[in-house]
């Protein structure tokens, strides 16, 4: 049998499309809607006939962002812990800074951004106990893509977004999906909210829709980067219900991460 | 794939002071397949009032024959001109008609009251209509237009400012969407007229 297909080493099929009703690790299924749902004969019994059912996936929202600048990188996660309609929790960070210049933001599953989180942070510290150096943002985007792809047959539920100054002091981003594959950019964002920001940060940093023959932009100040990123969130908030309550924004500059609290709606 | 995803296609409106725009794209295809870039997806209905219609383009087409008809017959029954809220009302009612066997497109209404404030309003495919003071969006980037309108949207515009803003939200919204797009254009109601243009877009 194929070793990397061991069994209680696949995932189940990832939270499905049904959305709220099967928001929860353990839920309770209607037996005939599911089974309407994937095309078998539904199931004659008692109204409301329920069956339990076991997914290793949750659907917790957030948003997280990056924009990378001449020298700086910006990256910011809204800190909602959704679950349906619910919100169990107003102040979950989904940040975590990895080295004085590198910061990882990570949507999607708490539990698996938790865990990831954990072992991201314990191979740096071994790498820099063997190296004696921190990594390098290219280093870590390599090794984060490594440790999702490992876990290639049942992969974290997380929507990763990495940004920090690599080696030549120069900001950068990366985007991840939930396997690791990843892009070196400038401008990313990715989570519940993706659909919402992303035009916007198309529009305001890569200055696309500008007229034909304008100038490009002028490059975005540390000050107008967290400016544009904090009227995204806001935007966001308004309209997606698994963004708000509050954005953690990173701020990472060659002297290192600051980071602010940015009050949003609770609605 | 959902049925109301088959065309592609998106309408934005949006308020300004004493102005209000209506805007779309001008795609029209079958799945991933283009099949036209000169699909018309807005109509006058009055000198004052608009309607946009996303969703199936065989229902677009429909609607819009149907509302013509009943609004002509309003006109000659009522000798006036009907008022937004009213035409509102009557998409809505249509719309609904047609509970458990229905239309496959969600309208958007832009126009201006007798007193020139603007009333802007959308619907689902039901008819359940969402009355806005700012803009409303329908069509299969509504979430990327949720996110460029509440970004740049401003109260009380003026025509110009209204015209380049909601141009602006429509375009880049377009283009994180790849069943929209091949164009777009803009129509800007104002007590004095209507003046439409169309946007210089990326054409894929």
């Amino acid at each position: 049998m194929d070793p990397l297909l061991r069994p209680g080493h696949c995932a189940p099929c990832m939270p499905s499309a049904l959305g709220a009703p099967q928001a929860d690790v353990f839920d309770r299924m209607d037996v005939r809607a599911a089974a309407g749902a994937f095309g078998a004969a539904p199931v004659a019994g008692a109204g409301g006939a329920l069956q339990a059912s076991f997914s290793p996936y949750q659907d917790n929202g957030g948003t997280v962002v990056a924009v990378a600048g001449k020298d700086f990188c910006v990256v910011a996660s809204d800190t909602r812990f959704g679950l349906g309609y619910s919100i169990p929790a107003r102040k979950v960070s989904r940040n975590v800074v990895l080295t004085d210049q590198v910061v990882l933001a990570t949507a999607g599953m708490q539990a698996d951004t938790s865990t990831l989180h954990k072992v991201m942070r314990t191979r740096l510290r071994m790498y820099q106990q063997n190296h004696n150096k921190p990594m390098s943002l290219t280093s870590v985007a390599q090794m984060l893509a490594n440790t999702l792809y490992y876990k290639r047959f049942f992969p974290y539920y997380t929507f990763n977004v990495l940004g920090g100054i690599d080696e030549a002091g120069e900001g950068f981003a990366y985007g991840y999906d939930a396997i690791g594959s990843h892009e070196k950019v400038k401008v990313v964002c990715t989570g519940s909210a993706q659909s919402l920001i992303q035009p916007v940060l198309d529009n305001q940093v890569d200055g696309k829709q500008l007229q034909m023959g304008a100038d490009p932009p002028p490059a975005l100040s540390l000050e107008q980067t967290v400016d544009l990123v904090k009227d995204c969130f806001s935007s966001a908030g308004e309209r997606e219900i698994y963004t708000g309550d509050f954005v953690e924004i990173c701020k990472i500059t060659k002297t290192g991460v600051e980071i602010e609290l940015f009050e949003l709606k609770q609605d | 794939m959902s049925i109301l995803n088959y065309n592609g296609g998106c309408v934005v409106a949006m308020a300004g002071k004493e102005c209000v725009a209506i805007a779309a794209d001008r795609r029209l295809g079958v799945q991933l397949q283009t099949v036209s870039c000169d699909a018309t997806r807005v109509f006058q209905m009055n000198d004052r009032l608009f309607l946009g219609l996303t969703g199936l383009m065989t229902d677009v087409d429909s609607l819009h024959n149907l509302f013509d008809f009943k609004v002509n017959l309003y006109t000659m029954r009522e000798g006036r001109q009907i008022k937004p809220k009213t035409f509102s009302n009557l998409v809505a009612s249509t719309l609904y008609e047609k509970r458990f066997g229905p239309y496959f497109s969600e309208p958007v209404i832009a126009g201006l009251n007798a007193d020139n404030t603007p009333y802007l309003c959308a619907m689902d495919l039901l008819g359940a209509p969402a009355k806005a003071e700012d803009f409303v969006v329908s069509g299969t980037c509504a979430e990327s237009l949720f996110g460029t309108c509440e970004t740049f949207f401003r109260p009380d515009m003026d025509a110009e400012e209204l015209f380049e803003t909601i141009s602006q939200a429509l375009l880049s919204a377009l283009d994180r969407d790849s069943i929209s797009g091949w164009g777009a254009i803009v129509h800007v109601i104002t007590p004095d007229g209507v003046t439409t243009r169309t946007l210089k877009a990326r054409m894929d």
